[in-house]
């Protein structure tokens, strides 16, 4: 009885946690994109680092990175409210005036990643031929997003 | 008293004439035209992604083969006025397809038209001034091969002065310099001094790197004492970065990590290129990977600016 008490209220904190996790990314969708690209970044530094030679490559780290783009692709796309084209931001005004062309590529970015998941099955591409084939794609989608959807920096 | 108002008109007759003749559009001397020859449009294209054309030329969001159709019409929003791209594709009567080889040059190195117009700077001219006649007749060859395009595009729209071409004469005799903007490499031990050179050209003359990422005065011209270290965009939103090996900044790039981003697109943490660069990098991605090491040698052997 104590024990599931327990786990209610540890389930009621964790709860609260995504509670108030949810509504800080409400509060403040710029931090929340900014915090998902970041991982974007980290994720094609591994993947990009070991398609360069420069880190071992392994299946798991493979499909981690493949994972954290699968992630941000699909939810990347929903912090981009009216209003949030203010403050410390590299998103171009674009996004909001062209709303279907910024949806295109979030879809290329994900379709990207789709089909990276899948190609990396449980355990991830098996080696770094396969990785390149699958990872390839992903990086390749990010400029063409950038090119018209982020301030020149 | 009439004497004076006489004496006034006269000064201010000779300022005008003094005005008109120095705002003339200027030309290659007939010596240097006639050491222009016409050359290979293999190696012309090299030339054309290195100088850009297809940017501005080309349709905005071009890709392939559509990169070759060179009918204009791209719109450059900067603090002056709009200017839009001309047609330069090999139509005879839309286009430059009824140029002469020497027309060509003029337009390239003295921002001077076959008709003898001044052209407006957003026409990187300043810096293709700097190449030499071998890659204008290699280029102008290259060029006439391209599809004709039909169309004209449209008028400049831009308010005064500046829809005044003939004021371009005077601007031209401040701002059009064919000297290298750095003379020798600086802040490095050992420099492969061909390599810096063949940089140094790349991005001084036909990458015409400068005209983005070095600041302008108010008159449009070049700061060069801040060459490469950046700028406000002229066009769009945000702020060309500064490429002068400048501590807590671009310093820390090292040369592979220069000739990495211009061959992938992708900075040394994995940013990627974005705006106006990704064409920038996507045709010096087409440059033999030795003149990509070359921009790089340049680029850590400059002056730093830093701001």
């Amino acid at each position: 009885m104590r024990i599931i008490r327990k786990a209610a209220v540890l389930g009621l904190i964790a709860a609260a946690g995504f509670a108030a996790a949810a509504a800080q990314a409400a509060d403040d969708p710029i931090a929340t994109r900014q915090a998902i690209m970041s991982s974007v970044g980290a994720a094609a530094g591994l993947g990009g680092g070991m398609m360069k030679g420069e880190i071992d490559y392994s299946p798991a780290a493979g499909k981690a990175a493949i994972a954290t783009m699968q992630a941000a692709a699909l939810s990347y796309g929903d912090f981009f409210p009216e209003g949030s084209d203010q403050g410390e931001t590299g998103a171009t005004a674009a996004i909001w005036e062209n709303p279907d062309g910024f949806a295109g590529e979030l879809a290329k970015f994900a379709a990207a990643t789709t089909s990276a998941m899948e190609a990396s099955g449980k355990s991830g591409p098996a080696d770094i031929e396969a990785f390149k084939a699958a990872f390839g794609p992903v990086l390749g989608s990010c400029k063409s997003c950038h090119e018209t959807y982020r301030k020149q920096n | 008293m009439k004497k004076a108002v006489i004496a006034l008109l006269v000064l201010a007759l000779l300022a005008a004439g003094i005005g008109w003749v120095l705002s003339a559009p200027t030309r290659m001397s007939e010596a240097e035209a006639a050491a222009l020859k016409a050359g290979d449009p293999a190696k012309g294209e090299l030339v054309f992604w290195a100088g850009g054309c297809a940017s501005c030329h080309a349709e905005k969001g071009a890709k392939g083969d559509d990169l070759l159709k060179l009918g204009g019409g791209l719109r450059l929003d900067t603090p002056f006025g709009v200017f839009v791209a001309p047609n330069i594709s090999s139509s005879e009567t839309d286009g430059i397809g009824a140029w002469s080889l020497e027309d060509f040059a003029n337009a390239m190195t003295h921002g001077t038209s076959p008709d003898g117009k001044n052209l407006y700077p957003a026409f990187p001219y300043t810096s293709y001034a700097r190449m030499t006649g071998g890659d204008l007749g290699d280029l102008y060859a290259f060029l006439q091969s391209l599809p004709a395009v039909d169309g004209k595009a449209a008028d400049h729209e831009l308010g005064f002065p500046f829809n005044i071409r003939r004021g371009l004469g005077l601007w031209k005799r401040i701002f059009l310099d064919t000297d290298p903007v750095i003379l020798d490499p600086v802040s490095r031990e050992e420099v492969d001094l061909a390599l810096w050179q063949r940089g140094r050209y790349l991005v001084e003359g036909p990458g015409h790197c400068g005209e983005c990422h070095t600041r302008r005065d108010l008159a449009g011209g070049l700061v060069l004492d801040e060459w490469l270290g950046g700028a406000p965009a002229p066009t769009g939103e945000g702020t060309i970065p500064n490429i002068t090996p400048v501590e807590g900044g671009f310093g820390s790039w090292s040369d592979a990590d220069i000739a990495y981003y211009l061959e992938s697109g992708f900075t040394p943490d994995y940013d990627s290129v974005g705006g106006e660069m990704v064409h920038v990098q996507e045709n010096m991605a087409r440059l033999p990977a030795s003149d990509r090491e070359a921009i790089a040698a340049y680029l850590k052997a400059i002056p730093p600016v830093s701001k």
